[in-house]
């Protein structure tokens, strides 16, 4: 009902004015010469084009107001189109993965079953939910403070901690102590190596690589020793690679991973965390969880994790 | 002057044709307003109309003051009485649950060393205390969940889990004390079974525990905005009918001056006068009321329930500290889980602990008091009377237990227990005292605030049948014989 109102209180452009003027006379003109045009499908065309252009500019500028996700007719949903197992573009417009699975169980689970998706990077999340493009972001989106400030976070959904991947026959590495002098993957844009190198100060031998999916491959080769970073990650990978990967299961960091939404969007914030509530409780979770990384030898948890709070 | 015209009652056009207006027919009918053919043509007819329109604009304003005080009642009691404190009680349930595994771990990291701190028998006792604490902080939450399924599908899955919890740290209690070790890491079996214990709790209880607290508090959050907007509602539609009210009094009186050639009617004139002054104190007063529940909320629920979360989150902390000695294989875990919940409490950037320390000694040094964090924000939004001097103690205290914690951490296996039971237990119960004295400070206002706003609430209340009486009584006065001349 407010999203109604929401539509029509934000007048098109004149551009998008005269275009719904346009196709609407085309419309009736092609209408008149096939049939009689009933009295009641011009206003009704007429009205439906109108709300979804006045849509368009709406949605691209995010002048939504303070609309909920819960007042959504269809949520645009965010999800990364290149990490296996949780979020992986298979063609256009469909995606699958783990976080894929868990926005369509939250949107079903909060009332708004019909979702779309849309690719969002690491790059472009944050802009992306601020300026309306996207109702939702479920991409591996860690909860910190620094992101606090500027999105709403419901969850996290999942405590992602980051851990290693050895070869299955590497038994020397217990933890991430183990990985002294050995050869690390460094993958470009990641900064997973500095907790080891740095945060940690463990003496190991930096080989970089163009992403994860090129340390997987060095790591299958024997170019290096181990790779070191979000254990879903790393799941996904070594689901994918059957038994000559194993993951070491020492984990050494939290990562909160949460449902990212427009800053002040309480109402859904608090719906979101009930539908993650329920998932854990009707053993939804954990089935997805089995099903995406049942196969890596992670240890996964399948109780609810402990939730930021909505602010 | 009495009964001037009675026996021409039915005929308004002689009754206004008086000696003031000889011309006659004219008058009357010259304002052409189309309001004019609605009304009965009978003098008494219109009185009684327009008597009846007035009441029924007072029965308006009294009727939605009635209801937005009660929504000012009732969000004071949510907030003040029922639901809110309740909810930050809850917190207590996280604090007594992270507590009991701080205090187990503390017992076994001291082992076979009595004298270490406040000893293994004290470690012991809290246990116990926490244990009861824990009890019957489930009642609570049980009674705060109420019919809600998922609430109680989660307050149950607490109770059974606080069984298991309890079975495990026996029995790890138990191997400790026949192992008989010196202070440090327990031998492994003890480790093994203590690792399944505080897993448990801090990956299955404590969240849970955490949860139920937020999603009561957003019981609060939308029972106050609901009560919030009925107030400001009630407020707009108060001015609106008290406007009407005191425009149909006027008009009565303007009728009967008119017809009765009086110019002032005493007895309505008291009417519009007490209407009035009631609706121009209603509009006013649900206004303060609205500000009361707002502040009430912000500063007090709000504010209350964060420092109940971050002294949640500090008992935690403080166990992970005792955990980091206790099991050296996973040190870096419990080193990092530490940084974790050291910023969610105050946030300043730092990828490692001792970044991170260095830090915040930094900022706190510098009295900087602009942070994020549940402990940070509070800081940065300061603004009773007297927070700000308890804001700095709380960052100083802060500061001196991360303080402490590096150097229990820099010190050697044997040196590092001692500081961890002396110096930085007495850092921590520091830190704590500061962070319960800014949350008392913020309950007394938030006491005084929603005091005051149930007394002002209360004399609106015991106003209302006096006015309503005073009103009825008054426009009675006032119409009831000029009506009665016509008889």
């Amino acid at each position: 009902m407010t999203r109604e109102a929401g539509r029509s209180a934000t007048a098109p452009s004149p551009t998008a004015r005269s275009a719904t003027a346009r196709s609407v006379t085309l419309r009736s003109v092609t209408l008149r010469s096939v049939t009689v045009p009933s009295p009641t499908v011009r206003p009704l065309i007429a009205r439906a084009a109108a709300v979804l252009l006045a849509l368009l500019p709406a949605a691209a500028c995010g002048t939504g107001g303070p609309a909920s996700i819960l007042d959504r007719e269809t949520l645009v949903v965010g999800v990364k189109p290149d990490q296996p197992g949780l979020g992986v573009k298979v063609a256009e417009g469909r995606y699958e993965g783990f976080d894929v699975d868990v926005a369509t169980e939250v949107a079903r689970r909060i009332g708004v079953p019909d979702v779309r998706f849309v690719t969002a990077l690491s790059s472009t999340r944050q802009r992306l939910i601020q300026k309306g493009a996207v109702d939702l972001v479920v991409a591996t989106y860690s909860i910190t403070p620094e992101n606090r400030s500027k999105v709403t976070f419901a969850g996290p959904y999942y405590v992602a901690h980051q851990d290693t991947l050895v070869r299955a026959d590497d038994r020397a590495v217990e933890n991430v102590r183990d990985l002294k002098g050995r050869r690390l993957c460094q993958a470009a844009g990641s900064n997973s190596w500095r907790r080891v190198a740095e945060e940690r100060r463990i003496p190991v031998e930096l080989v970089p690589a163009s992403s994860y999916g090129d340390c997987l491959a060095k790591l299958r080769a024997g170019a290096v020793d181990a790779v070191s970073t979000d254990d879903l990650i790393l799941a996904g990978f070594a689901a994918r690679d059957g038994s000559a990967l194993t993951i070491v299961n020492a984990p050494f960091t939290d990562e909160r991973l949460g449902i990212g939404m427009r800053k002040g969007d309480l109402d859904g914030c608090e719906a979101v965390n009930r539908a993650i509530t329920a998932m854990y409780q009707d053993g939804t979770a954990a089935r997805l969880l089995r099903k995406w990384f049942g196969g890596s030898g992670l240890a996964l948890t399948f109780t609810v994790p402990q939730f930021e709070g909505c602010a | 002057m009495t009964g001037p015209y009675p026996d021409r009652a039915g005929d308004p056009e002689t009754a206004t044709a008086g000696p003031s207006v000889p011309s006659g027919s004219g008058v009357p009918a010259a304002p052409g307003r189309g309001g004019r053919a609605l009304l009965p043509r009978s003098v008494p007819g219109r009185i009684r109309l327009i008597t009846a329109v007035s009441v029924l604009a007072l029965a308006v304003l009294f009727g939605t003051l009635f209801a937005a005080a009660r929504s000012v009642r009732d969000g004071l009691d949510v907030i003040g009485h029922d639901a809110g404190p309740q909810v930050v009680a809850s917190a207590d349930l996280y604090f007594a649950l992270s507590d009991m595994d701080a205090q187990v771990a503390n017992v076994l990291l001291i082992g076979g060393e009595p004298r270490l701190g406040k000893g293994r028998a004290r470690a012991l006792e809290v246990y116990e205390r926490r244990r009861g604490d824990a009890g019957r902080a489930v009642l609570q939450a049980s009674a705060l969940a109420g019919g809600d399924p998922a609430e109680r599908r989660t307050v149950q899955a607490v109770l059974d889990g606080l069984g298991r919890y309890e079975r495990l740290a026996a029995r790890a209690l138990l191997l400790a004390e026949q192992a008989g070790h010196p202070a440090g890491p327990p031998p492994g079996p003890v480790l093994e079974v203590y690792r399944r214990a505080t897993d448990l709790m801090r990956l299955e209880l404590l969240p849970m525990a955490y949860n139920l607290t937020l999603e009561s508090g957003t019981v609060v959050r939308r029972a106050h905005q609901e009560r919030t907007l009925a107030v400001r509602a009630g407020q707009i539609l108060t001015g609106a009918a008290g406007a009407a009210a005191l425009g149909c009094l006027l008009w009565l009186q303007v009728v009967l001056a008119r017809r009765f050639r009086r110019v002032l009617n005493p007895a309505l004139l008291a009417a519009t006068a007490i209407a009035g002054a009631y609706a121009l104190t209603g509009v006013t007063v649900l206004g303060q009321e609205a500000e009361v529940l707002r502040a009430a909320k912000r500063d007090g629920f709000d504010s209350v329930l964060t420092l109940a979360r971050a002294r949640a989150v500090g008992s935690s902390m403080h166990g992970d500290q005792s955990r980091w000695l206790l099991d050296p294989g996973r040190a870096d875990t419990y080193e990092q889980t530490y940084l974790d919940k050291a910023q969610s409490v105050l946030y300043t950037p730092g990828g490692n602990l001792v970044a991170y320390q260095r830090a915040v000694k930094a900022a706190v040094d510098r009295n900087r008091t602009a942070f994020l964090g549940l402990v940070g924000q509070e800081a940065a939004r300061a603004r009773l009377p007297g927070s700000g001097s308890a804001v700095a103690d709380v960052l100083a205290r802060y500061r001196d237990f991360q303080q402490a914690d590096r150097t229990m951490r820099e010190l050697e296996p044997g040196r590092a227990v001692e500081q961890r039971m002396g110096r930085l237990e007495s850092a921590f119960e520091e830190y704590d005292a500061a962070l319960l004295g800014l949350a008392e400070l913020h309950r007394r206002t938030f006491d005084r605030e929603i005091r005051i706003g149930e007394e002002r609430v209360g004399r609106l209340w015991f106003l209302l049948p006096i006015a309503m009486a005073g009103t009825a009584a008054m426009i009675l006065a006032g119409v009831r014989p000029r009506l009665s001349e016509y008889r």
